[in-house]
């Protein structure tokens, strides 16, 4: 009878061990999910889905409407010409438009939080190939979700982004990203 | 003789302007009455939303308080968009389509953000189980008698007769 009692309260006191130990480890968990996590780094959840259009001026003057460069390759990049990450950067993108922009390939600059004059300079002493459109009001930037620049969006000949780069681009997997896109690629 | 025609077209028309106010109050009063609260102006409705929402470079900002100049372009286009006649909750979702829940204040009722809501009710609720439960115990367990404790293990039959012997023969012996 004894014996049967004691059993069972080592049976209860182990379940309830059991149910507490699995209740911190299910915290334990949870934290260091969301502690090994870059806050800075939060996913765009626009990848997948079509990019925001917009139509907005090139320094210029003459507009840039994204919806009729439906069928190229495209790639937004946000800069300012006060961001040094964006200077790092600049090689990369004058490069990869050198490589494609005769096989469908857009690379186009987003000036944020900028002056036209700064932008302007930047443009003339950074020699920056490819096309620059100002977006005075942030309206795009703000539809991109943009946190700061530079960042990235590579938008698919559909019209789709597929990625979102957050901080300088590298050339290689740019552009390994853009021939995988390319008619002809497997 | 005009004097009279002209002094009652005065009181009439003072009386209407009586009239429209007390009308004008009576609707405010109805629509604070159904509505719980006065209709918000149109910058008290920009202040409500950007209240809601999270400054995307700020660490712990609302885009309601942040200094930034992208949380000044987020009222700005919470202004164009409330003027454009959106309701709060298109320009929210415009703004989740965009950066996600994590711009939102407070954590969406659905999915695993939604646990925020009522896992601390459920813990609480666990919490007042597990300690009714213990309590429940706690009355059930006779507590034990310090007095029996200090008495020592009861006598046998045998043992309170040979006390008593022993009892009656020292009173025997006592003298007087």
């Amino acid at each position: 009878m004894t014996a049967r009692v004691t059993g069972r309260i080592t049976r209860r006191r182990a379940t309830l061990l059991a149910t507490v130990a699995a209740g911190v480890a299910v915290v334990v968990a949870l934290l260091a999910t969301g502690l090994g996590r870059d806050p800075s780094a939060v996913a765009s959840p626009l990848v997948g889905r079509m990019a925001p259009n917009f139509t907005l001026p090139q320094l210029d003057g003459q507009p840039v409407t994204l919806s009729k460069l439906r069928g190229q390759v495209v790639v937004i990049n946000f800069w300012a010409s006060w961001c040094t990450e964006c200077q790092t950067e600049q090689a990369a993108l004058n490069q990869t438009w050198q490589q494609f922009q005769d096989s469908g390939v857009v690379v186009l600059g987003v000036n944020f939080e900028d002056s036209t004059g700064a932008a302007r300079d930047y443009v003339r002493s950074d020699s920056v190939t490819y096309p620059v459109v100002e977006d005075a009001a942030s309206h795009t930037a703000l539809s991109y979700g943009l946190r700061g620049v530079p960042e990235t969006f590579v938008v698919s000949r559909s019209g789709r982004i597929v990625s979102h780069v957050i901080g300088p681009v590298d050339t290689t997997a740019l552009s390994n990203e853009i021939s995988a896109m390319l008619p002809g690629s497997q | 003789m005009n004097a009279l025609p002209l002094a009652r077209g005065r009181a009439g028309g003072a009386g209407l302007v009586v009239l429209a106010a007390l009308a004008a109050a009576v609707i405010t009063l109805a629509v604070v009455a159904v509505t719980g609260k006065a209709p918000a102006s149109q910058a008290q409705q920009v202040q409500q939303i950007a209240a809601g929402l999270h400054c995307p470079i700020c660490k712990d900002l609302s885009v309601a308080d942040s200094p930034a100049t992208l949380a000044q372009q987020m009222r700005q286009q919470i202004a164009q968009e409330v003027s454009a006649g959106e309701s709060p909750d298109q320009i929210r979702a415009g703004f989740v389509a965009a950066y996600g829940d994590s711009v939102l204040m407070s954590p969406p009722r659905r999915g695993l953000a939604g646990t925020a809501y009522f896992l601390p009710a459920l813990v609480l609720l666990a919490g007042l189980i597990a300690a009714g439960a213990l309590l429940r115990r706690w009355l059930r367990t006779p507590r034990a008698d310090p007095a029996a404790a200090d008495s020592g293990p009861p006598l046998s039959a045998a043992q309170r007769r040979a006390v008593a012997r022993a009892v009656a023969r020292l009173r025997e012996e006592e003298p007087g």
